[in-house]
């Protein structure tokens, strides 16, 4: 008996010290952008995850959202990255497509399989994330864009926002131009404006509901169907300060100044986290209920119901560290992302779960329901290795005909020219 | 005085030189000679910045595709736009201004601070000074309106593609003038005064001393503000860099270093991006030894 207790100790002793042994200290960098809301909680998942895994500390590092790409981007092409970062999915797929990061760990997160893992999510939220069966990223956030109005605004200008909202792009344009005060040439109030960087997300979608896409089926050629091209560089054209003087790139971005409520636009293109930065900037206008949102507009001869794409950020794990840091990563993802309920009340991000999005809590918030339909007749936002340069391309073709009077056929000609160099030199 | 076995006065000092000069020499080698050394070689190759493939050698392909790009020409021609227009004002008016501030005798401390003040704030912040100022509802529309008696005339100043180039050229002047400013100052003030007080008592007056006595004995300093405002204006970026990301159209303002930024970190091609480096290198390289030959037709003494 006496034997055997000794036993005990020592097989305890030993399987403590081998336990202590094989738990060695990890640091894990986790990279991502601005949100103090977001930092709040992110903080405190981290302070509770070290809890349970005593040998990992956790380093977060902060940068500001618009630099966050440059600087990810030479942190990898040093062999310096951080082991979990977040980027724009349009940033992120590059990193794919070079394997600079690893596939979602399913025994680390706690699944069997990628289709347990697909099966608490809504249909398609990996497919941007999906590369050769294997998927790369958990989703931060899920986000896409609808038509916020402002009421009063609407009212100023003898409309009733309720039965004349925009439908059309020929509408908005229609009720841009009734609300539209100017000063001579300048605009003083505008109805709606682009986000003019934006032009995978939101503009795109515009051609394709025309029947247009930016690359044929197998990828090969640039500019499908000039006719649908055309005709929403025209529209562009006559937004512009050339045509019909509705709006321009060169004017305050119409998501930042509309919360302000200052009679200076009407509408604007934003996400639902526009509602939490509404709640921050101006809490008198959010709970005047003097806002709401609706479906992003389609074309009256639009061939395709198309709105306007999704885009995310995804988290995601450096390929180069080493196994048990990936492992680590992915299980900390998992741990701050089983928190989603708590990213939409906090934070207003939109994590994809179907526990989240069926709740009783993400049905009350206000207008989830025109987002979510609107989701459902989009797509991600396009994805190609080049696709900041083909951005960049649509910028200087649209930015032409509304800005430097280029003729739409020659802007088109230019910008197909010019992605289809891009691919011949793939 | 018997001397140090095996070292000559002149060597020991030459060591000494050596070792003061290390410090800084490692620094050039590591942070200047290194990156331009592997821009060079960098250049002969197709890397994708995200890539684990091994670059590949393309010889001088690079260089070829950029001769042959009408984009690459476009940014030349925006840079030497820029660098024209921004070069004359800055080293004539700064050479003015230096003049005009040592010509009086009170508020020159004041009217160098004022002036210096712009250069003092990041590229970042006077770019979004100007943003606002160049909005259609800013400033600038309306002190135009107001010179010119209208109401409600958009002068498109990020819009129009040369009202544009003109707003990144006074955005740049307004944030350097200051600091050429001082450096005139300096150099004028290096002048001996008994120069200025001979040609008094000779019978010149202030225009006649400023442009027989001051300005040739200016020479070295125009020559190092020349040579640095080529080179401030030729590496130009963050204005432009703002401004396209805040709705101006890029191909006006597209210089070689926007390009260079885009290429290698919004496309990932970094050989292509180097080998517009090293082009743009050559050419601040040129264009300064040109002026340092000119230059020297005329040395200046102090007699």
């Amino acid at each position: 008996m006496k034997r055997s207790t000794w036993l005990l100790a020592v097989a305890i002793i030993v399987s403590l010290s081998f336990g202590v042994g094989a738990a060695k200290p990890i640091e894990l960098t986790y990279w991502t952008h601005t949100d103090d809301n977001r930092t709040e909680i992110e903080n405190r998942y981290i302070a509770e995850f070290t809890k349970m895994y005593p040998n990992v500390r956790v380093k977060r590092v902060v940068n500001e959202a618009s630099k966050m790409g440059d600087i990810v981007l030479t942190a990898f092409s040093a062999n310096n990255a951080p082991d979990l970062f977040n980027l724009p999915i349009e940033q992120e797929y590059g990193y794919m497509k070079n394997y600079r990061v690893a596939p979602v760990d399913c025994k680390a997160i706690g699944v069997k399989n990628y289709d347990e893992l697909k099966s608490q999510y809504i249909k398609g939220t990996f497919d941007a994330v999906t590369m050769g069966g294997k998927i790369y990223g958990l989703p931060l956030e899920i986000t896409n864009w609808c038509i916020y109005i402002n009421k009063k605004v609407f009212r100023d200008a003898g409309l009733d926002p309720e039965k004349d909202y925009p439908k059309t792009w020929e509408d908005m344009a229609d009720i841009s131009d009734k609300i539209a005060i100017r000063n001579g040439d300048i605009l003083v109030r505008r109805g709606f404006d682009f986000r003019y960087p934006y032009y995978l997300v939101s503009f795109l979608p515009m051609v394709e509901q025309l029947g247009g896409k930016l690359l044929s089926d197998d990828g090969k050629t640039a500019i499908v169907n000039d006719k649908a091209w055309l005709q929403v560089l025209e529209y562009m054209r006559e937004w512009g300060p050339h045509g019909r003087n509705l709006g321009s790139p060169t004017y305050a971005a119409p998501r930042k100044i509309w919360n302000k409520d200052n009679n200076d636009i009407a509408m604007c293109l934003s996400g639902f986290y526009q509602q939490g930065r509404l709640q921050n900037d101006n809490p008198a206008f959010f709970e005047s209920k003097e806002w709401m949102v609706v479906p992003f507009p389609v074309f009256k001869n639009a061939v395709n119901d198309v709105a306007c794409s999704f885009y995310g950020h995804y988290l995601m794990v450096n390929a180069q560290a080493p196994k048990e840091k990936q492992e680590m990563a992915w299980k900390l993802a998992d741990y701050m992302l089983s928190h989603s309920m708590e990213y939409l009340v906090k934070v207003n991000l939109i994590q994809p779960r179907k526990e989240l999005l069926t709740s009783k809590t993400f049905k009350n918030l206000p207008y989830t329901e025109v987002f979510m339909a609107d989701m459902n007749r989009a797509h991600p936002v396009f994805l190609h290795e080049n696709g900041y340069q083909f951005e960049r391309f649509i910028k200087e073709a649209v930015e032409g005909v509304m800005l430097s009077k280029v003729p739409p056929k020659e802007a088109l000609n230019t910008l197909r020219n010019r992605i289809q160099e891009v691919l011949d030199n793939e | 005085m018997q001397q140090h076995k095996g070292f000559s006065m002149e060597q020991k000092k030459a060591r000494w030189g050596w070792i003061f000069v290390a410090p800084t020499l490692a620094f050039f080698l590591v942070f200047s000679f290194y990156p331009i050394g592997n821009a060079i070689y960098m250049s002969f190759f197709k890397k994708n910045l995200l890539s684990l493939k091994p670059p590949e050698f393309v010889g001088w392909g690079n260089y070829k595709y950029l001769f042959s790009s009408d984009m690459f020409w476009q940014s030349v021609a925006n840079t030497a736009i820029f660098t024209v227009g921004t070069f004359i004002p800055l080293v004539v008016l700064s050479l003015v201004l230096a003049a005009f501030i040592m010509s009086r005798t009170k508020l020159q401390k004041f009217l160098q601070m004022a002036l210096y003040s712009p250069a003092a704030l990041s590229s970042v912040v006077a770019a979004l000074i100007w943003l606002l100022i160049f909005d259609p509802r800013g400033l600038a529309n309306q002190a135009l309106n107001f010179i010119n008696g209208t109401s409600g005339v958009n002068y498109h100043w990020l819009s129009n593609a040369n009202m544009l180039r003109l707003s990144t050229i006074i955005l740049y002047f307004w944030k350097y003038i200051g600091y050429f400013t001082i450096v005139f100052i300096a150099g004028i003030g290096g002048i001996p005064d008994y120069l200025h007080e001979a040609a008094l008592i000779d019978g010149a007056n202030r225009w006649q001393d400023f442009w027989h006595i001051t300005f040739p004995l200016l020479k070295p300093t125009t020559l190092l503000v020349s040579v640095m405002v080529m080179i401030q204006c030729l590496k130009t970026f963050s204005t432009q860099y703002l401004f396209t990301t805040s709705g101006a159209p890029t191909r006006p303002i597209d210089v070689i270093t926007l390009s260079i930024y885009n290429t290698a970190i919004k496309d990932h091609n970094i050989g292509r991006a180097s080998a517009m480096s090293v082009l743009l290198f050559l050419v601040m390289l040129v264009l300064t030894w040109l002026q340092f030959r000119i230059s020297r037709t005329e040395e200046v003494t102090y007699m």
